[in-house]
């Protein structure tokens, strides 16, 4: 019985870095309607890019990587806008979802050419900190990104319901023409909504590779694919959604694995989604006729 | 005077036109086609396995080349063709490679490519009724265990874990006696990565008197290692072999870092005997000690790696058994008498076969190989250990 509650507890705790990707994705849906199956990989590269920090300034601490990362982040979000989205009719769904399908083939092979394929190793913080409760123990590092992730929402939040900006990326959101006579420049809203979730990204990029300890070409299409189901469970659009949905799929992922072991345990977080998709569509946080 | 004119222009023209001197036919090209995984995660394989290939062939052309059967010289050429790691990939790569006039190819990378790629070429020589491929395929890295009996044109130059991990049991057992059970944990999709744990690790533990715990499994995609970790703790062996790549034997060293799992002794995976592994973790992995068939121990294998370099490869186990392999070939295609013409391909690529099936032993860079007669490799081996952020020479049986 403690095992199995270790192993959720483990999971659970995995899944704020699924949670952290989840939000990048919901927000984007909910401001343009529309997925970025690049984000997972911009993450990944903005993580790379966190480490030039170190080729720079031998011995950095970790937050300076993070902090590099999360600036890279931002700069590789608003290319992925300019390469996948400001060009290319908003209005033919396939064509932006191809185009973010070709910038995350094309983000991973940069990868791979750059580092060879070879895992880069990854400053972490709280890594060695292990908090025990009984006989129950929780990593430091783990809950570090849990506390990111809350953080993130609560700075999202605040910045979609308390700022300008927010208002205007709302009103985009909800009637992009009605919003365009209003003044608001969609496109200059859209960007900011990809700066944002790039920054985002640059830093849940980081906090991941820290976690895992390396950084490797081999996190993007995972992350992605976790990502698109937590997107899913939470509700498409939903911030909150997003990281109750990341915590949920971490935790069934390690009791999957716990009962039918790692060749299976994929299949049943499928199963997961698809019962999601047959009998709650909108996900655990189902919107309205509005998004956050 | 005008007739005399006329011909000298001729022969200007001619020479002019590239029409062959007497000098300029005693040198052909060579061509020995490379192939493996050069782009996806393992990339490095096939970027070090090209480096050695480039690096062995200008080595042997600056030597004078090949001497070819009729007294002409054969410089190599080598060119090294991506097949991702992917079978479908693979084949399609041996196809273009044999459709072309390439007189042997040096590939694949992966285990699970070379499985089927060797499924269609001819299983036997003499079989007029199987329209399988006719191209002599020399393995460097591709290590899942009996391969090379697929086809009669499939030869490996790569080593026989099997005999490697049953010496390195051996060797534990007697140098470090206070040591019972082993644990193991294997990277489960992954063909090389499975195969050695369960066919050869675990066989070969067991066979050695060792008390098998059991196992942990993880995908090679994996990032959380914390259940696997806590099984390894629970089971607490006293030997614990991680039958992975370097990637998640990162992972998992540093989760067994995290929750105080430190085994007598630890032991890896050939393929993790790499730069990747100390790159990724080198404090987590000291100590763990693993088989290879390559170390830089002596003048030959020095010189060997550092042309290598120059190239921009590494050299580990994988890597220079392709150098191996073009030294190999070019001491068959000099025996066989290949003669390298652009109307010889069939018969070249049947005699390197014919030679290479002939070989009893070659000459590697740490010793002397044995060769068998389904086209395997018997190498010499030492092992090594990770020591203060290098691999070291551990024990050299040789």
């Amino acid at each position: 019985m403690l095992d199995l509650l270790q192993a959720i507890l483990d999971g659970v705790m995995f899944g704020a870095t699924y949670a952290l990707i989840g939000i990048g994705f919901t927000l984007v849906f909910g401001v343009m309607h529309k997925i970025n199956m690049a984000y997972a990989a911009a993450s990944v590269g903005g993580a790379y890019c966190g480490l030039l920090v170190l080729v720079a300034f031998k011995g950095a601490p970790a937050w300076a990587v993070f902090l590099g990362a999360f600036a890279a982040g931002g700069v590789l979000g608003y290319l992925v806008y300019l390469a996948c989205f400001h060009f290319i009719p908003l209005a033919n769904p396939l064509a932006t979802l191809m185009s973010t399908v070709g910038m995350l083939l094309l983000i991973d092979e940069i990868v791979v050419h750059t580092t060879d394929g070879m895992p880069q190793n990854y400053p972490a913080m709280f890594d060695d900190v292990m908090l025990r409760a009984g006989e129950l123990s929780i990593r430091g590092d783990l809950l570090l990104i849990f506390g990111v992730g809350v953080a993130c929402m609560a700075v999202l939040l605040a910045l979609l319901y308390r700022t300008r900006l927010g208002l205007a990326t709302r009103a985009v959101s909800q009637q992009p023409v009605a919003a365009q006579l209003c003044g608001i420049r969609v496109a200059q809203v859209n960007a900011a909504t990809f700066v944002i979730t790039g920054l985002l990204g640059g830093l849940a990029g980081a906090l991941i590779g820290a976690s895992v300890g390396a950084l490797s070409p081999l996190l993007t299409v995972p992350l992605t694919v976790k990502g698109l189901i937590v997107t899913v469970i939470g509700g498409l659009g939903s911030i909150p959604g997003a990281i109750v949905a990341g915590l949920l799929v971490g935790g069934f992922e390690n009791l999957f694995q716990q009962f039918r072991g790692v060749t299976e345990r994929d299949l049943y977080v499928m199963l997961l989604l698809f019962a999601f998709l047959v009998f709650r569509p909108g996900g655990i946080f189902a919107s309205g006729a509005g998004r956050d | 005077m005008k007739t005399l004119a006329t011909a000298v222009a001729a022969a200007l023209a001619a020479m002019a036109l590239g029409l062959p001197s007497g000098a300029a036919a005693q040198e052909r090209t060579v061509k020995i086609a490379g192939f493996g995984a050069k782009s996806g995660v393992v990339r490095s394989f096939g970027v070090n396995s090209e480096a050695a290939l480039l690096a062995a062939a200008e080595e042997i052309n600056k030597a004078g080349g090949i001497k070819l059967g009729d007294g002409a010289k054969g410089k190599i050429a080598v060119e090294f063709y991506d097949d991702r790691c992917n079978a479908e990939e693979g084949i399609s790569v041996i196809r273009r490679i044999a459709s072309a006039d390439w007189v042997v190819a040096v590939g694949p990378t992966c285990s699970n490519v070379a499985e089927p790629l060797f499924g269609i070429l001819q299983k036997k020589v003499e079989d007029a009724g199987d329209s399988g491929l006719q191209m002599p395929v020399f393995t460097d890295v591709a290590i899942k265990v009996g391969l090379a009996k697929i086809s009669q044109w499939a030869f490996r130059n790569v080593p026989n874990e099997f005999t490697m991990y049953s010496s390195l049991f051996n060797f534990v057992r007697t140098e470090f006696p206070d040591v019972k059970s082993v644990y193991g944990g294997v990277e489960e999709d992954f063909a090389h990565s499975r195969a050695t744990w369960y066919a050869v690790m675990k066989n070969r533990a067991d066979a050695n008197g060792f008390k098998v715990l059991g196992e942990s499994k993880w995908l090679l995609n994996d990032t959380n290692f914390a259940t696997q970790v806590r099984e390894m703790k629970k089971a607490d062996a006293d030997a614990i072999a991680i039958s992975a790549h370097p990637f998640t034997t990162c992972g998992v060293l540093k989760e067994m870092q995290r929750q105080g799992v430190k085994p007598k002794v630890l032991i890896g995976l050939t393929s993790s005997s790499s730069l990747e592994t100390l790159e990724g973790c080198a404090k987590q992995a000291e100590g763990m000690i693993i088989p290879t068939s390559f170390a830089p121990v002596n003048p030959k294998a020095l010189a060997a790696a550092k042309s290598t370099s120059k190239f921009k490869g590494n050299a580990d186990l994988h890597s220079m058994a392709a150098w191996e392999n073009v030294f190999i070939l070019k001491q068959v295609m000099e025996s066989e008498k290949v003669l390298a013409k652009p109307d010889t391909v069939a018969a070249d690529r049947r005699k390197i076969r014919d030679g290479l099936a002939k070989l009893k032993t070659t000459d590697g860079l740490i010793g002397v190989s044995r060769r068998d007669t389904d086209g395997e490799a018997e190498k010499p081996y030492l092992f090594v250990r990770a020591k203060n952020g290098q691999w070291t020479v551990y024990h050299n049986p040789l």
